[in-house]
């Protein structure tokens, strides 16, 4: 695979970026998405919905004198609007120019872990989303702190039930556990001084505040140190402990480039990160430059947003709903917004089963005949007299990238450098008696036999590997 | 995952509960003496095989005129019949013709040959005119219209690319790229182990992964070789197709291949070798399926995208267009249908077809599997005599 490639499917979702990677070379490409705009604007789906309090507690009370149908009806709407909210999101993965932040967006909400099926005020999942967004490059101490003060965290970790004397600790735990520093660096007295610190930290207009009434005043003992701390102190502490950059070190390395990485590169990057003061862009600046000059590829199996946003990109697919991709990656273990637990999805080895091998398989089948993954023909083509069957119908158009001015082995070549990590002599013969010596690019069908050969490397086991 | 939304998202999966669409009927229920559930079984000869030194109108005084290097000395042809007789290396097809069991049919090519191997393959397969493009498969299409919703081994495909003939809108055909794959589930761990173990690990799951694959495993465990193959890989595809046949899976369609037919240059000899491979499986294949019984339930069709140039170009033979087609089994009649090649009448230097591939398509549909060829876009009209 040609490097520009490789990056591009690393740095974004797909090949997209691979072009602008080979012209402006990759440390411009960073900066250049380091200094990414971003759309502030808050998405229509989400006007009429309340924000405030004030506005939430108005509208529990309205939905509580609806009768049961009224109340059903608004529930929908509900979900429709958290169904809305992700395919805004990917719609962003799908279109912005410089992609990473998003791709750094996705990393953080498997990091900071919220659940919309338990956060169910979308605004919150919103809110949460844009503090990602907007840090997805600043400070990692910073965004933290931000990140425990947010409505959606204090909400799915349980903190609108942490009160002075009826301390609830899942916050203060998970952010020692799985947001900072990791098992086995902190003491269970740590975690309950923690939750006596976040007491009382509870759901805001823009973010959580203290409420007077269930704060805990007294004085705590965090890592040694004793005081009245409250959440931003917490992080303090935390960061100053020897261990704190390794775990998101790992992480890191694991959601952009190996699914084991060795814990030498996890300490001599997590060093450097402590060394720039958990500044993420110049960290991620030092990875990604250093392991480009490596030349090292296929340590990665491909998670299940890549999967399908390649395959769309490469059939340059138009017009598709994103709900497509929404309810592929439901399928294939990705849901947005909706891990399975706080501990956010694994990734590596655990992105495919059997099962999941046999849907990526099928999924580009479908794709590559022109079908959609969802089996609803569009109205207006329902019409009466229609004798063609269903299947043709929901039919559309594919094509894909090649040079017409080739033939059979610069075609096998173009397509393996841009999908393929490594290509052995049986798949390159496979690849030429699919595409033979006398095929004609310029044939009115050759752009079916091009798919043919296309739909057959995405189902090679080393399709599945960065 | 949700099992139920992993179902609906394509529609396409049956997951380990597979169930029979309802034309699927175990045969091995039927006393097998009656003609019930009857199987096609492809053998595409990759290349362009060279009709003419294969079924050779050895009494042809033009035959000799026209291939002064390459033509097959009268006297060493087999199985001679109206003028026409085989190449040497195809001993047994002379014996099955003589049993009855098996069918020629001579100058078969469609209108406007395409002489690429690529696209006269692409015809072959799709059944589409020479200037129209289909992008599924002829057999593809039947599966299509034959399956409830799909059956992942309707089809069956011995290769290690997917074949476009089988290629329809659902998922109806395995390819299986290596038959001893189908062994790995008897505990096997023999997987070679690549220096990335990332890589190991995908491949190990994507050899767990051919969907149908408890149906195979079910078909083999329930039937064994009876007899001995020949070791070549055209034999081994057909010793495992038999396998299958004779363990009831019960798919409607087999399709395999054999390349080598491309001989532009020294055809003797690689001819000869290739014809004997073919020889040789087909017979150790016929024999099987004769001894369980179960031949009139299969026809075999030997084919190629292209027959060679009437004329050799010193120790070879370019591509050209008309060349015969064999029908094994299934019942057919045991003759030789249509004219012997008229190599007084050529179109630039080559053979004028005189039946389209399609009528043998619609006839083998039509026949042997009760379907209306019309449905998938055929016009020809079935080749009479073959059944």
């Amino acid at each position: 695979m040609k490097k520009s490639n490789l990056w591009s499917l690393r740095l974004g979702f797909s090949g997209k970026e691979a072009a602008k990677i080979k012209k402006i070379g990759l440390e411009k490409f960073l900066k250049k998405s380091y200094n990414s705009k971003f759309d502030t604007q808050l998405p229509a789906f989400l006007q009429d919905w309340p924000k405030t309090i004030a506005e939430l507690k108005e509208y529990n009370e309205y939905v509580k004198k609806l009768d049961r149908e009224e109340r059903n009806k608004i529930q929908k709407k509900a979900t429709n609007t958290r169904e809305e909210l992700r395919k805004w999101w990917i719609a962003k993965m799908q279109n912005e120019e410089f992609p990473l932040r998003e791709k750094m967006v996705c990393f953080l909400h498997n990091h900071f872990v919220v659940s919309s099926n338990k956060v169910t005020t979308s605004y919150w999942i919103y809110q949460h989303n844009m503090i990602l967004r907007e840090n997805a490059f600043g400070n990692f101490k910073e965004m933290t702190k931000q990140m425990v003060k947010s409505n959606a965290i204090i909400k799915y970790l349980d903190n609108v039930d942490n009160k002075k004397g009826k301390i609830n600790e899942n916050l203060s735990r998970e952010l020692l556990e799985l947001f900072t520093i990791g098992i086995g660096n902190y003491t269970e007295e740590d975690v309950k001084n923690g939750a006596k610190a976040l007491a009382g930290l509870n759901n805001g207009d823009e973010g959580a505040v203290y409420r007077k009434n269930t704060e805990d005043n007294s004085n705590k003992t965090y890592f040694g140190r004793t005081g009245n701390w409250k959440a931003d102190n917490l992080v303090d502490i935390i960061f100053e402990q020897k261990n704190i950059p390794y775990l998101i070190t790992r992480k890191i390395l694991k959601w952009f480039l190996y699914d084991t990485p060795s814990e030498e590169l996890v300490k001599y990057y997590g060093d450097y990160f402590r060394k720039v003061n958990f500044e993420i862009a110049p960290l991620l600046t030092k990875i990604f430059t250093e392991e480009y000059a490596k030349d090292i590829s296929g340590n990665k199996i491909k998670d299940p947003l890549v999967y399908i946003s390649q395959l769309i990109d490469e059939l340059q697919l138009k017009d598709y709903d994103e709900a497509m991709i929404v309810a592929f990656l439901k399928q294939q273990g990705m849901d947005l917004y909706n891990q399975v637990n706080v501990k956010g999805w694994d990734g590596g080895n655990s992105w495919l089963t059997s099962q999941v091998y046999l849907q990526r398989n099928n999924t580009s089948d479908l794709l590559c005949s022109g079908r959609s993954l969802s089996k609803k023909v569009p109205n207006m083509m329902m019409g009466e007299e229609n004798s063609k069957p269903k299947k043709e119908l929901e039919k559309r158009e594919v094509r894909i990238n090649y040079d017409f001015e080739g033939n059979n082995k610069t075609i096998i070549t173009e397509l393996s450098n841009r999908l393929l990590f490594t290509v052995n002599e049986s798949m390159q013969k496979d690849m030429e008696s699919l595409l033979k010596y006398d095929f004609d690019p310029k044939d009115p069908n050759a752009n079916f036999a091009v798919i043919r050969l296309f739909n057959y490397i995405t189902k090679l086991p080393e399709y599945q590997l960065i | 995952m949700n099992r139920r939304n992993f179902l609906t998202l394509t529609g396409t999966f049956t997951g380990g509960m597979l169930v029979l669409p309802s034309f699927l009927h175990a045969f091995g229920t039927q006393d097998s003496l009656v003609i019930g559930e009857q199987c096609l079984v492809f053998i595409q000869l990759n290349g362009g095989n060279d009709g003419l030194n294969t079924f050779i109108p050895y009494e042809d005084p033009l035959y000799y005129e026209f291939r002064t290097k390459i033509a097959l000395n009268k006297d060493a042809v087999l199985g001679k019949n109206k003028g026409m007789a085989f190449h040497p290396a195809l001993k047994d097809f002379a014996q099955m013709q003589q049993n009855g069991d098996l069918s020629v049919i001579q100058n078969v090519g469609y209108p406007e040959p395409v002489r690429s191997h690529f696209r006269s393959q692409e015809i072959w397969q799709t059944a589409a005119d020479s200037n129209k493009y289909i992008n599924e498969g002829w057999l593809g299409r039947y599966l299509d219209l034959q399956c409830h919703d799909h059956q992942p081994t309707a089809g069956i495909n011995l290769d290690s690319i997917e074949n476009l003939a089988l290629k329809g809108l659902e998922p109806n055909t395995i390819t299986v790229k290596d038959p001893d794959r189908f062994k790995i589930k008897s505990n096997k761990e023999n997987e070679k182990l690549s220096d990335n173990p990332q890589l190991d690990f995908v491949r190990k799951i994507a050899n767990s992964v051919v969907e149908g694959s408890d149906d195979i495993q079910n078909a083999l465990k329930q039937s064994k070789t009876e007899i001995s193959y020949p070791k070549t890989g055209l034999s081994k595809n057909l010793e495992w197709i038999a396998r299958l046949v004779k363990g009831n899976l019960n798919s409607k369609v087999y399709y395999t291949s054999l390349g080598g037919f491309d001989t532009h240059d020294n055809q003797l000899s690689i001819h000869e070798r290739k014809l004997t491979e073919l020889n040789d499986a087909v017979f150790s294949f016929y024999t099987d399926l004769k001894q369980a019984q179960l031949l009139q339930n299969v026809t075999i069709v030997v084919f190629s995208e292209f027959g060679r140039r009437v004329k050799d170009n010193g120790s070879g033979t370019d591509h050209g267009t008309a060349a015969p087609m064999f029908v094994i089994g299934g019942s057919n009649k045991g003759t030789i249908l249509g004219n012997n090649p008229n190599l007084a009448d050529l179109d630039n230097g080559d053979l004028k077809h005189q039946i389209d591939f399609r009528s043998v398509y619609a006839s083998l549909l039509q026949q042997k599997m009760g379907f209306d060829y019309s449905k998938i876009g055929i016009k020809n009209n079935p080749v009479s005599g073959l059944f």
